[in-house]
């Protein structure tokens, strides 16, 4: 259980830090690389969440097809 | 073989490093960005006593140069120093010692490509003309010169609070990104 704790905080903290920086860097006019930042902070979470989801898929294989 | 407890603090400190090397970097910009405005105004007021001891103290120029090294703060003051001492102690023209000056002068501080092209073309003038004509010189010069300065206000205003701070959230971003 504690895995799952420690990357929820995780993506929050991600979550938090990339809009303060995308709010930043509107409001100084730079709006290219305030959506460039956004977008990285995306995929990144993106790939950590389809890991998570990966591990759910294998399990629910190994339950129901009887595989290792 | 390293305990638990001792590789947390060794993250902790590593973290706190990051922070530490990012958020400076931030802070550090932004003081270039604070300096350029107050050393293209120090340069400004530089011409200006240059120009009143040339049109009303007739003073020769490595002796007002070595004048305005006392008056001006650091970095000019040893700009002005130098360029006083290639004068009188070296071979050379006004020309070719205000260019060396200035190139060492650009190390030092935080001046643009922009404004250190306009004082070469001012030392080019400098001590070929007459006094009337050296002080139109200097005019044009200072023209030039506030208009780089409310360029450098400008960028000041604009970016030196998004410098810090993106400092500081960068560092953080990592960190987290890290742990």
């Amino acid at each position: 259980m504690g895995l799952e704790v420690d990357i929820i905080f995780k993506i929050a903290g991600v979550g938090i830090v990339v809009a303060f920086l995308h709010t930043i860097l509107d409001q100084v006019g730079k709006k290219e690389y305030a959506q460039w930042v956004t977008l990285f902070g995306f995929i990144y979470i993106l790939f950590m969440v389809a890991s998570i989801v990966d591990d759910l898929f294998q399990k629910i294989k190994s339950v129901f097809l009887f595989e290792g | 073989m390293p305990g638990e407890g001792e590789i947390e603090v060794v993250k902790i400190i590593g973290a706190l490093l990051i922070m530490l090397a990012t958020t400076w970097t931030g802070f550090d910009a932004s003081r270039r960005l604070t300096e350029r405005t107050r050393q293209l105004r120090l340069f400004k007021n530089a011409l200006l006593s240059l120009e009143a001891e040339i049109m009303y103290g007739h003073t020769p120029l490595h002796e007002a140069s070595r004048r305005l090294a006392r008056q001006l703060p650091e970095p000019l003051s040893s700009f002005f120093s130098a360029f006083a001492n290639k004068l009188v102690n070296t071979e050379t023209t006004v020309k070719q010692a205000w260019d060396d000056c200035l190139q060492s002068l650009e190390k030092r501080a935080a001046f643009k490509q922009g404004e250190l092209e306009i004082m070469r073309q001012f030392g080019e003038t400098l001590g070929r003309h007459d006094k009337t004509s050296q002080q139109k010189h200097i005019q044009l010069t200072i023209t030039h010169l506030e208009r780089e300065e409310a360029d450098a206000t400008e960028k000041q205003q604009k970016y030196g609070k998004m410098v810090k701070s993106l400092g500081f959230l960068s560092g953080l971003l990592i960190v987290i990104l890290l742990i």
